[in-house]
């Protein structure tokens, strides 16, 4: 489906790039796609774009066509959560633009549409999560009780983080919470001395919580040379982990387990 | 031998879609994530263990595998490099050594008497040196796939 390019009005174009940015990046995009995607969504409508990314906000400079006049918009990057399913789609969309496929009003609806589809089965991420966590307890050796206590750890904390984040708790006393829970009950293995390997049920019972996306995200942006946004993602990991790493020192400290 | 790799290989894949399950990738994003973080994680289980490679030389020979895999795959899945290989990463980050490094930060706090200090701290860097160059080299050894075929990489949506 090829259709006529028609020009949008300055400020609905504006809107958009902006808008666009900030989903992209809160969704989990790393800086440089970031600037790939709107520079290429920009430049099909024949303007620059110049783009300031901060820890919580985008700047987007977008310099007419002829370079005598340049628009700045701010926008707070979306804090719902990282999701690849909507990287994927708003990074297919800009081809999409680029190409030609859709115009100026198809694309922001099909953006609209995009943004507003975060539905996931909570139950089944449950599942998988649980899963994932009890075989990485596998994968450090633990043995079969250690890997059902840690999927009875991981599947009660990270229900618990479902439930709190519905209440719109704060995300790091979420982590306070979940890791001391999963710590609690990790540890049965250690205070009813079930199984060969109770102390990596413990060590592994809370791993699900560890922010692996942002510190990847942050260490990338950091090698394309986007060292504030960098910072910025990698103090928001460091802080997560201070935080599941405290709710674990006080389920030890109330269990009289040491760490080291 | 062939049974403790392809146990390793297995239990990667089934952590590496169960932690990616938490940053909602596209659907059939999951089948390459499992079969792109079975290879790497197996590939670094082969180095430490049968090699004596140590953990961080280790861990970017396997990111580098699991880039050029998420690279060429890419394409064909129609997705970004990013959505198959960051949740490929995951089993691989060194979770354990983040939460040492700040028990031993915490410890530090807590215990002033030299001896004692002496080793948390000692317990702290190490841990933290760890988690920090771990991380580093999985990000350096997948970057490097993604740099490299930039043109793949960045159309892979189109």
């Amino acid at each position: 489906m090829t259709t006529m390019k028609t020009d949008p009005d300055e400020r609905s174009l504006y809107r958009f790039l902006s808008e666009y940015g900030a989903e992209l990046l809160g969704s989990g995009a790393s800086c440089i796609r970031l600037e790939k995607n709107i520079s290429r969504i920009a430049r099909h409508y024949g303007r620059d774009t110049e783009i300031v990314i901060m820890p919580r906000h985008i700047h987007i400079t977008v310099w007419s066509p002829g370079h005598d006049d340049a628009f700045t918009a701010i926008s707070s990057i979306s804090r719902k959560g990282i999701s690849f399913n909507i990287n994927t789609l708003l990074s297919r969309l800009s081809w999409h633009i680029a190409d030609n496929k859709i115009d100026f009003e198809q694309s922001v609806k099909c953006f609209k549409r995009i943004i507003s589809d975060r539905h996931q089965n909570p139950w089944a991420v449950l599942l998988a999560v649980s899963a994932a966590n009890a075989s990485f307890c596998r994968l450090f050796g633990g043995d079969i009780s250690a890997m059902l206590i840690v999927a009875f750890a991981t599947a009660v904390g990270y229900y618990i983080k479902q439930f709190t984040l519905r209440h719109k708790v704060d995300l790091r006393v979420v982590f306070l919470i979940c890791s001391f829970v999963s710590a609690v009950l990790g540890s049965t293995g250690i205070l009813f001395d079930i199984g060969s390997t109770p102390r990596i049920a413990l060590a592994t019972s809370i791993l699900y919580l560890v922010p692996g996306i942002p510190f990847i995200n942050s260490f990338s942006d950091m090698l394309y040379k986007y060292y504030i946004c960098a910072l910025g993602r990698l103090a928001d990991a460091l802080v997560l982990t201070a935080c599941l790493s405290a709710g674990l020192c006080a389920a030890m400290l109330l269990m009289n387990i040491s760490m080291f | 031998m062939i049974e403790k790799i392809i146990e390793d290989a297995l239990f990667a894949a089934i952590a590496a879609v169960g932690f990616a399950s938490i940053s909602k990738p596209p659907k059939r994003a999951y089948i390459y994530c499992a079969a792109i973080a079975a290879a790497g994680h197996s590939l670094r289980y082969i180095l430490i263990n049968y090699f004596s490679v140590g953990i961080v030389i280790s861990s970017l020979i396997a990111s580098f595998t699991i880039g050029l895999l998420a690279v060429f795959m890419s394409p064909r899945a129609k997705m970004p490099a990013e959505t198959c290989l960051f949740p490929s990463l995951l089993p691989m980050i060194p979770g354990i050594y983040a939460y040492k490094a700040f028990a031993g930060l915490a410890m530090c706090m807590i215990r002033h008497d030299k001896a004692a200090f002496d080793t948390y701290f000692y317990l702290f860097a190490e841990n933290a040196i760890i988690t920090t160059s771990v991380i580093l080299m999985l990000v350096i050894g997948a970057t490097i796939p993604i740099f490299a075929f930039n043109k793949i990489s960045f159309r892979a949506t189109r």
